[in-house]
């Protein structure tokens, strides 16, 4: 038996006029529809529809518009919905509905935006039986661009009339099956493009036998490339996560800057230090407030219902503020202080490396830098974490924080050079007990900025309702901070476990300490 | 999800035909909608153009043997399926008879579909039995067709009379006119003083129409053949009334 396939490709000198002939040799079928259409494929920036497998389209033609969402791999069509208006760009802007509830969860926070766009002449075909009712549907998208693409569309409890076609065009007449995901592939191949050709997590592969200094430079490279290509969309302002993606490559090459010394000359790096740091600056307040904005719904819900409507006005307040700021950060981006010095970065990156270098650990293989630095910061972690009382003040917990930040950030610099199942264990072990630390200071944050907040809406002639909701919030956030206080000393205990030590140890340790540990 | 009956005690009063122009126009108005044909005739199957057939027949239906969500059949139109019927129906009684709890069958068996679906929509057959008593048991509402005939006024307080002895309080009994001929004088009587003494009876009328006769040989809903004219309108305000009640 033929294994069912639902999709197919029309060979290149085979019109759909002469397959439509030759099926209607062996079945009864009526057109139901043909019009001239036009596809467009949308997804996140970081393709989280596709890496979520499903993949949308909007097509328009002259007397529909519809949406629909399609899982990626069996080419079912999810939803399929009318739209009317323009396509929204944000999953809350859809109207209530399948699609809305397909996208909402992968899609978060993040703007849809067009991929690619084809012509295309789409035919609706109608599979009949002897009652001519409707058995199957087949869609036929004739390209102007690509091969013709024909999908068959099953019709509840009429599984076996989609078996029999399937069967016919495999079998009779020697189409040739294909995946649902075809036409997105090969649009994007048309330009340049392919599927999930950006995620925000580093992929640097480097060999455990390159020159420190070498490696280095391919990591900073990477990381500008992750600054360049989210920076006309953070300054367009598309969606937030553009410029948090932006700050993040441009903490990790701080990171990096702080953390891998001695490889690059000291001289050239100085001025390019000074430049990140005041990039990290000047994002900083955007970014903030936009981790507010988005946080709102979560503000709202914490709150008694009688209360949730008067926080409002915050909402009006804080996106007035996120307006200023990004507008100010626009023109800091615009300046060409900022294009000349990303540019000297670039410049020095581009350079080769010097045969004979100045810096002590220019020359040391990158994976011998990569198991000291990584042990050393880990283990200062564990003395700093194991100097922490239940008196200790909320400072020396921050600092262990950004301790276990720099361990974070040098452990995935180097991922390539460790076996992939440990380090993978290692890195969620380190990201559980930093997240308790992370919670615990953007708690306190966000208590002190909710204050600051409330000082500055007196200005203006806010309701106390509003107020009086504000000071609830702060007082749930503020269980929530004791909460992960008190967490702290069981996540600690659960990071240390010794065979989550192990792991660190046979990953990152000195043959030495290994053997006697 | 709402469960609505076509019924009423009489025969050939236009249940079926109510039923599938209803279910075709709550379809094309993006509700998820079935059609359940419950008789054993299969009227409003084969306007579907779908074989009266049910694996099992009524004994294993009304065991439960089959999830009914493997029984049910795409219609031509989107967001419309239906369950057909089956011959054997003809003894639902009997087989509803031999279980426990008979008059809960159905509304137990309908339960799980109400995540699929917004509305639907059964199609009864005539009398009052043990099936209708079920039917009733498990719809929110009790769609009925009335012939605007002398006769007409005596099963319509027959049937409200019914539903208050058996303290059917859940259930909605909504009755409109069907087949109402306007050359007929006496239709405009009866349809003036049953309104006056049943105020619940719904505004829209639906006219006695060629266009409406000939779905048995088009074998399609009205709405998929005719496009406007005084029966599709009379349908959509039969559906307005129903469906948005504060729009009237
Ligand atoms: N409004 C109408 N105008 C003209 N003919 C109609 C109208 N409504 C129904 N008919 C016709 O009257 C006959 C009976 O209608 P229908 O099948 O809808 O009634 P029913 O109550 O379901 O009948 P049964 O009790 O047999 O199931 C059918 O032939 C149908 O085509
Ligand atoms: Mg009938």
């Amino acid at each position: 038996m033929t294994a069912i396939r639902h999709h197919f490709e029309l060979a290149e000198n085979l019109s759909v006029t002469k397959f439509l002939k030759k099926l209607g040799k062996h079945l009864d079928f009526e057109i139901a529809s043909q019009q001239y259409s036009i596809k467009t494929f949308y997804d996140s920036f970081d393709w989280r529809l596709y890496n979520a497998d499903m993949m949308c389209e909007f097509r328009q033609s002259k007397a529909s518009r519809e949406l629909a969402l399609i899982d990626k791999n069996t080419g079912k069509q999810l939803a399929v919905e009318p739209l009317q208006g323009d396509m929204p760009r944000f999953s809350g802007q859809f109207p209530q509905g399948l699609f809305k509830q397909g996208i909402a969860s992968a899609l978060e926070m993040r703007a849809l935006l067009p991929l690619s766009q084809l012509p295309y002449q789409h035919y609706r075909i109608n599979i009949l039986n002897k009652d001519r009712k409707t058995v199957l549907r087949l869609q036929i998208e004739e390209h102007k661009l690509l091969t013709t693409h024909i999908s068959l569309h099953e019709l509840k409890g009429y599984a076996k009339a989609a078996e029999k076609v399937s069967t016919l065009l495999q079998n009779k007449l020697n189409i040739k099956a294909t995946k649902p995901s075809r036409i997105l592939h090969k649009s994007l191949k048309r330009q340049g493009r392919k599927t999930q050709d950006y995620s925000s997590k580093l992929a640097i592969q480097l060999s455990p036998d390159m020159p420190a200094d070498q490696a280095c430079k391919l990591i900073y490279c990477q990381l500008l490339t992750a600054i360049q290509v989210n920076e006309a969309s953070t300054i367009a302002d598309i969606d937030s996560e553009f410029l948090h993606d932006f700050r993040v490559a441009i903490r990790r090459t701080r990171a990096g800057l702080s953390q891998i010394k001695n490889t690059l000359p000291a001289r050239d790096l100085a001025k390019h230090t000074r430049f990140f740091a005041w990039l990290g600056q000047i994002t900083g307040t955007t970014r903030d407030l936009d981790v507010y904005l988005l946080s709102y719904q979560d503000y709202q819900a914490a709150l008694p219902k009688s209360l949730q409507a008067d926080l409002a006005p915050l909402y009006a307040f804080l996106k007035q503020k996120q307006v200023l700021a990004q507008q100010a950060l626009v023109a800091k981006l615009e300046q060409p202080e900022y294009r000349k010095q990303l540019k000297a970065w670039e410049h020095f990156l581009q350079q080769d490396c010097p045969k004979k270098a100045t810096a002590s650990h220019a020359k040391l293989s990158i994976k011998t830098l990569a198991d000291q630095r990584i042990w050393k910061v880990y283990t200062r972690l564990l003395h700093e974490a194991n100097a922490i009382q239940a008196s200790s003040p909320a400072e020396a917990l921050h600092d262990l924080r950004k301790t276990c930040k720099k361990l974070r950030y040098l452990m995935e610099f180097f991922q390539s050079l460790y076996p992939a199942q440990e380090f993978k264990a290692g890195l969620k072990a380190l990201k559980g007990f930093q997240a308790v630390l992370g919670d615990f200071q953007d708690y306190e944050i966000q208590e002190i900025s909710l204050k600051q907040f409330s000082e500055e809406m007196r200005a203006s002639d806010t309701h106390t309702n509003t107020f009086l909701a504000m000071g609830v919030l702060v007082q749930h956030l503020d269980a929530l901070r004791c909460a992960a206080r008190n967490d702290f000393a069981a996540q600690f205990k659960n990071f240390k476990e010794p065979h989550k030590r192990k792991i660190f140890q046979h990953l990152f340790a000195p043959k030495a300490v290994e053997k006697n540990a | 999800m709402k469960i609505i009956a076509s019924y009423n005690i009489k025969g050939g009063v236009g249940k079926t035909s109510t039923a599938v122009n209803l279910a075709y126009i709550a379809a094309q108005n993006n509700m998820r909608t079935l059609v359940w044909d419950l008789d054993p005739q299969g009227a409003s199957s084969y306007y579907f153009r779908i074989k009266p057939k049910v694996k099992g027949g009524s004994k294993k239906l009304i065991a439960g043997a089959h999830e009914l969500d493997d029984l049910i059949k795409a219609t031509d139109f989107e967001n419309l399926d239906l369950l057909p019927a089956d011959f054997s129906f003809r003894n639902l009684d009997l087989v509803l008879d031999a279980r426990k709890n008979p008059t809960q069958r159905l509304k137990k068996l309908l339960a799980p579909l109400s995540k699929e679906y917004d509305v639907i929509i059964l199609d009864c057959p005539p009398n009052i039995s043990l099936l209708s008593e079920a039917i009733f048991a498990a719809s929110d509402i009790l769609l009925s067709p009335i012939i605007p005939t002398t006769l007409s006024l005596r099963t319509l307080e027959q049937l409200k009379k019914y539903l208050k002895d058996n303290q059917l309080k859940h259930l909605q009994l909504i009755p409109f006119f069907s087949m109402a001929d306007k050359r007929k004088k006496m239709h405009q009587e009866i349809m003036q003083n049953l309104s006056k003494e049943h105020p619940e009876i719904l505004k829209s009328v639906i006219p006695y129409a060629s266009d409406i006769e000939r779905m048995g040989w088009e074998r399609k809903p009205l709405g998929a053949y005719s496009h406007k004219g005084r029966s599709i309108e009379a349908y959509q305000s039969l559906w307005q009334e129903i469906f948005q009640p504060s729009n009237n």
